[in-house]
């Protein structure tokens, strides 16, 4: 006991979290008696998990994107597309943000690469100040229940059901969030009087010949996934070596020599989720192996008996989480033993992993660690503080879509199939 | 003082070229092994049975890799509150302490997984086929001791930095 408040000490006080979980298990292993090398095994078992080469390649794919020009034409085209209806900038931001967000697993790279972009471009359509630097701040993790980002793959990878399935899942939801920021962003432009450029073909149809090497992208990637042609390893593989192709070989906008840094780059947070999830294979099998999911249902139940009512808990539950915990590592600890619990409580596990993952998408924008927050406090140089307060009310309609999606479980599993 | 501060410096400069290096091949290895399965289910419906372990291995590998790498740039997930609110002077000793921890458990889980290769090699376990397994899972008690060295030298810096607070504003300039 006194062991555990320590290492949960360590961990609040920035240990490195893979450490803190090695140690807990290990400790765990001391006290039945289990040779500590069995931790080696279960690190090990990286290796024998489906669908994860899927996480780097993705990663690399994405943080490529990032590194080349395709922002700025994914933005243009969604300009051509959006950009004449009332709102429409801010609609271009949310769209544009959540694609992008999606393909590059929502990493905080969205501020960086589109938020340069955007920011200066809805200042001069005239939104006030706080909004833009809301939307900017809010749309780094946007698109996160998009196929295919980062943390989908992993929730999949970790509880054992079918990405493919919890790619269908995300889309509605994620759409249910494009909707409701769309519609605070229309009612805060509605004061903008500035001229809309009205709809133009000849630059819809020069901004689509510009991102042409981009376009096939999302068709070959989403279309392969959702038709059942490719498993998502095998996108993520495609995926990988044709943006490497388009924008090193054809487009040339990274160099060879600038590739190993942009690998390196991407590499860094990919082997920062993975090892946690080695070693959080090793204390999961043990914390299920000491019947904690068991003995947490039954304590729980003497709380609450209505998935209604264990869903607000679990809100409450993740609203904290996130707010403390990254999205992956949250991911790797916690679903293991939050998934068997609810499903006493009868809640589909798809629907579960959607709810998950829009409840994390707020710990991106909380106090005191949203990682979104901090990115965009730096990147535009404002003080942490009004980083908050401009962010806030988006995360009030977030959490609203959050509370949506939890009590609606239809929206998630309508389009999957029987 | 100097030619040890020279050699730290090389060290530390092949060492990153080190890592890249590996990265860019593992990376690179994993692209066309993966495509290279995928052009053989469509154009031959086949495949090499070993291709699919060897994915699988080269992700471990990435993920070692990757992660001494994430050490050297002090990159590995933390839950960071520390160096947000609490002024750079007073936060030197929780980090001092969190690394010196993580020093520790690398240097133990080093030790763990040595161990659990030398069993591997006793009892003669192969992966792919027929290749012994200590190939594939050496790496991991290798990485867990760069690791441990990089942890180590975390500890070692704040500790210079609270017994002589004068350092940091030469290192600043």
């Amino acid at each position: 006991m006194l062991l555990s408040i320590a290492l949960v000490l360590l961990a609040i006080l920035g240990a490195p979290l893979f450490t803190v979980i090695a140690a807990s298990a290990m400790i765990g292993y001391r006290q039945e008696g289990i040779d500590l090398m069995a931790i080696a095994i279960e690190v090990l078992g990286i290796a024998g998990m489906p669908m994860l080469s899927a996480i780097p390649l993705f990663t690399f794919a994405g943080y490529l994107l990032s590194e080349s020009n395709a922002p700025q034409r994914l933005v243009r085209l969604t300009d051509a597309l959006l950009g004449w209806m009332p709102g429409g900038l801010a609609m271009v931001s949310l769209v544009t943000c959540a694609l992008f967000t999606a393909f590059t697993g929502a990493s905080g790279v969205t501020i960086i690469a589109l938020g340069a972009i955007l920011y200066p471009a809805l200042k001069q359509d005239g939104y006030p100040d706080n909004f833009n630097l809301g939307l900017v701040t809010t749309s780094g993790s946007l698109g996160l229940l998009f196929a295919p980002s980062l943390p989908l793959i992993l929730y999949g990878v970790v509880a054992e059901i079918s990405i493919d399935n919890l790619f269908r899942a995300g889309i509605l939801p994620g759409i249910l969030m494009l909707v409701l920021l769309s519609g605070y962003s229309l009612w805060i432009g509605r004061g903008t009087q500035k001229e809309l450029a009205p709809f133009s073909w000849a630059e819809l149809a020069s901004a689509l010949n510009a991102a042409k090497w981009e376009l096939p992208l999302p068709i070959v990637v989403l279309g392969g996934i959702y038709s059942g042609y490719f498993a998502v390893s095998e996108a993520a593989a495609v995926t990988a070596l044709y943006v490497f192709l388009v924008e090193v070989v054809v487009l040339r906008e990274i160099t060879f020599r600038d590739l190993p840094r942009v690998m390196r780059e991407s590499m860094l947070l990919v082997g920062g989720i993975l090892i946690i999830l080695g070693m959080s294979l090793a204390s999961t099998n043990y914390m299920i192996d000491a019947g904690v999911p068991q003995k947490l249902l039954g304590y729980i139940t003497e709380f609450v008996s209505t998935q209604a009512n264990f869903l607000i808990l679990l809100f409450v539950f993740l609203l904290l989480l996130g707010a403390i915990l990254d999205i992956f590592s949250a991911i790797v600890l916690v679903v293991p033993l939050i998934l068997p619990i609810a499903m006493q409580f009868g809640v589909n596990e798809y629907h579960l992993g959607i709810v998950f993952l829009a409840a994390m998408q707020l710990g991106y924008l909380t106090p005191p660690v949203g990682l979104n927050l901090f990115i965009a406090s730096y990147r535009f140089d404002r003080p942490i503080m009004n980083v908050y307060a401009a962010t806030f009310p988006f995360l009030v309609i977030l959490a609203v879509s959050v509370l949506l999606i939890m009590y609606w479980p239809d929206l998630s599993l309508m389009l999957l199939p029987d | 003082m100097s030619a040890t501060t020279a050699l730290v410096a090389r060290l530390e400069r092949w060492g990153t070229a080190a890592e890249n290096a590996v990265l860019v091949m593992l990376l690179g290895a994993l692209m066309l092994l993966a495509v290279g399965q995928i052009a053989l289910r469509i154009f031959f419906s086949s495949g090499f049975i070993w291709a699919d372990e060897l994915v699988k291995l080269i992700v471990l590998w990435i993920a070692l890799v990757a992660s001494i790498a994430a050490a050297r740039s002090d990159r590995h997930l933390r839950i960071d509150v520390i160096s947000h609110f609490v002024p750079d002077r007073f936060a030197r000793f929780p980090r001092l302490l969190v690394d010196a921890f993580a020093t520790f458990m690398c240097g133990l889980l080093a030790w763990q997984s040595w161990r659990y290769l030398q069993l591997t090699i006793e009892f003669e376990e192969t992966v792919l086929v027929d290749v012994p397994a200590w190939l594939a899972y050496g790496l991991l008690p290798l990485s867990f001791a760069l690791m441990c060295y990089r942890f180590a030298l975390l500890t070692i810096g704040h500790a210079i930095r609270i017994l002589r607070p004068q350092s940091d504003t030469r290192e600043a300039r």
